[in-house]
């Protein structure tokens, strides 16, 4: 995919050239990472849905490195010409399996759903319908839970947390079933393990973003257990979020803050020693010394560091656009 | 900039543009827009007026919206979130067709009445003219006292002498807002930012009205946040084409400190042999102190390293100004 996913950047052109004939191509891009089931039994589950709608639609499986498609998938593909099968020579991750499925399609709307039923299929129709509605983008809400309560609570501090630090609060970001207009899709700033914010990211970038209650599916029902690691990592995404969110343009603010503090409490220890070294006490023994010069030392590089990220900020500045115009009269 | 959107055959661009950024001002969209009308009613030039909504939750979008639809000289921008003043301003700036264009608040505390004087001023030669609130009309204590101390360190800092630096009333001839790219919360540092691109300024009184409808969006912390802001502006400014030398500078005192732990060290080493255990101390604050130093000038080679890139996928070219 072409380079536009810095945060916050303008959008280049508005919609490609519709399809003739007044028919939409829907595609449905399925990014085959970590948890993967029967994709045949999916493809048959989902699109019977599709096709009542009477739209074109297209199937983009994106297989990360280690993942195989079944021989069942490859022949299906050799006899629909609608479905299209990619694979990753390496294990790059979900955002970037769909950042290529995103590039890779040719659909004016773009599906995301995971290789595994999470929602009922009758829940797709509701997000196309709100994306033709005007929104820019429709996430689903899985509604009601079918997980345990261990699930559900774990669902809700991770949402609880993040609708504290950005402007809108979600229910359901784990869900990954959306649907967009491609040109929201090209727009997302998807790198790294971004893909779990992508309903936050839309909206931080000037998209109207609708939640769409969608019955889950009894099969993604169930207690899963994480081990700690990725509990560690969740937080580490939420971190770089939050870092994102509030400092993309003033990484100063946030570098200098934390520099300024090492810096005060430095500076303290630094002078309080100077002052007993005035009035005659040796200060040559005492290991405070490095501690005070150890902090003030840490907060010049913090604030350094932000500076330097001030200074590509700026540099960066008449490239970019921290708005996003939604309509011109 | 080319902005999206745009119709294949554009009605004659106007002479004038006035911005005005719009955040929850629902009430003052129609009184607003009669008063720019009423006050470059005796003006021959063409105009635009650019009312941009800045994610407002109101209904300040749909009084824009009946406006334009009942002057064809009014154009609206609603914008997908709220992204404050600066970047609302930007939004106007980058859809203004004048090639003069004026900004001014939407909360109807600056005085349209002040435009043709503006531009008048702007035509003596400056690229850009600041209203200047002589009587403003705030509260004392949270708003004007504040703000005095604020632009008297901006001017300090800057040397640009503006007196009231924070007044949206501007006028800016179109090729200097070509030349500066406002981002986060600059647009008080319009003036500063011009300057350093080698702007002629010029500023003048301009009326100020006390609020009629809404609610001011600002506090008093704003102050802290603007100092902090106006350094790093200043530091970027100064050494943004040759950040190495700011770095360097920098290094010089932990240098200085490095240098002052060594020789403490080696009187220490001297004059007091038996606790020379004890002194170890000093060698290691100077150590730190030297690593510190030498950390700011890596840091320099990096952004050097980010300004070269920089310059080269950008083809940047220096600033010339036409003259006359």
């Amino acid at each position: 995919m072409t380079a536009k996913g810095v945060l916050m950047e303008p959008l280049p052109t508005p919609l490609r050239a519709a399809h003739p004939a007044g028919e939409r191509l829907v595609s449905v891009v399925v990014p085959v990472v970590e948890r993967v089931d029967d994709l045949v039994a999916l493809y048959r589950e989902f699109t019977p849905e599709l096709a009542t709608r009477g739209e074109r639609f297209e199937f983009v499986f994106v297989f990360d490195g280690g993942f195989e498609p079944s021989p069942e998938l490859l022949l299906l593909s050799r006899e629909i010409a609608d479905i299209h099968l990619l694979r990753f020579a390496q294990r790059f991750g979900e955002t970037a399996a769909l950042r290529l499925g995103i590039e890779r399609s040719r659909g004016e709307v773009i599906l995301t759903l995971p290789a595994y039923p999470q929602v009922r299929p009758e829940g797709l129709a509701p997000l196309l319908d709100a994306v033709d509605g005007g929104a820019d983008m429709a996430v689903a809400n899985r509604s009601p839970r079918l997980d345990s309560w261990l699930n559900r609570m774990q669902s809700r501090a991770f949402h609880q947390i993040l609708g504290g630090i950005s402007d809108h609060r979600f229910h359901d970001m784990a869900c990954g079933v959306r649907a967009m207009s491609r040109r929201v899709a090209e727009a997302l700033p998807l790198y790294g393990d971004m893909h779990r914010f992508i309903p936050a990211i839309a909206m931080r970038e000037g998209f109207v973003v609708q939640e769409v209650a969608v019955p889950q599916h009894p099969r993604n029902a169930g207690t899963r257990v994480y081990g700690p690691a990725v509990y560690f990592r969740r937080l580490l995404d939420i971190a770089t979020f939050f870092f994102l969110a509030k400092f993309t343009e003033k990484p100063l603010r946030f570098f200098g803050l934390v520099g300024s503090a090492f810096l005060g409490v430095g500076g303290i220890v630094s002078f309080a020693l100077l002052v007993e070294r005035l009035q005659g006490n040796p200060i040559a023994n005492r290991p405070l010394l490095l501690l005070g010069v150890l902090l003030i030392a840490l907060g010049v590089q913090l604030i350094g560091l932000g500076l330097v990220g001030e200074i590509i900020v700026h540099l960066r500045a008449p490239h970019r656009r921290a708005y996003r115009v939604r309509e011109r009269i | 900039m080319t902005v999206p959107g745009t119709p294949a055959a554009p009605p004659p661009a106007p002479d004038l543009s006035v911005v005005a950024p719009l955040y929850n001002e629902s009430e003052n969209v129609k009184p607003l827009v009669e008063w720019i009308v009423q006050a470059l009613e005796g003006d021959r030039r063409s105009y635009e007026i650019i009312l941009v909504d800045d994610g407002s939750r109101d209904d300040t979008w749909a009084q824009v919206v009946q406006a334009a639809a009942a002057d064809h000289r009014i154009r609206g921008l609603r914008l997908g979130r709220n992204v404050g003043q600066t970047a609302a301003m930007m939004a106007g700036f980058d859809h203004a067709q004048g090639q003069v264009v004026v900004s001014l608040d939407g909360d109807l505390q600056n005085d349209p009445r002040d435009i043709p004087a503006l531009i008048a001023k702007l035509d003596e030669g400056y690229d850009l003219v600041c209203g200047w609130r002589e009587r403003r009309q705030d509260k004392l204590l949270l708003r004007k006292v504040p703000s005095w101390v604020a632009n008297r360190i901006i001017r300090r800092l800057t040397g640009v002498p503006i007196t009231d630096n924070g007044c949206s009333l501007k006028a800016y001839r179109r090729t200097l807002l070509s030349r500066i790219s406002l981002y986060a919360e600059q647009h008080r540092f319009i003036p500063a930012l011009s300057a350093s691109v080698g702007a002629r300024i010029a500023e003048m009184p301009v009326r100020h009205h006390a609020r009629r409808f809404g609610e001011s969006k600002y506090g008093i912390s704003r102050t802290v946040k603007v100092l902090a802001d106006l350094i790093t502006l200043k530091m970027i400014t100064t050494f943004r084409s040759r950040p190495l030398v700011g770095f360097i500078t920098a290094s010089l005192p932990p240098l200085g400190a490095a240098l002052v732990f060594t020789i403490l060290w080696l009187v220490a080493l001297t004059q007091f042999a038996p606790v020379k255990s004890t002194a170890l101390v000093f060698p290691g604050a100077a150590a730190l102190w030297l690593a510190t130093a030498l950390y700011l000038f890596m840091l320099g080679l990096v952004a050097e390293v980010a300004l070269r890139t920089e310059q080269a996928s950008a083809n940047a070219t220096p600033t010339a100004w036409e003259v006359g």
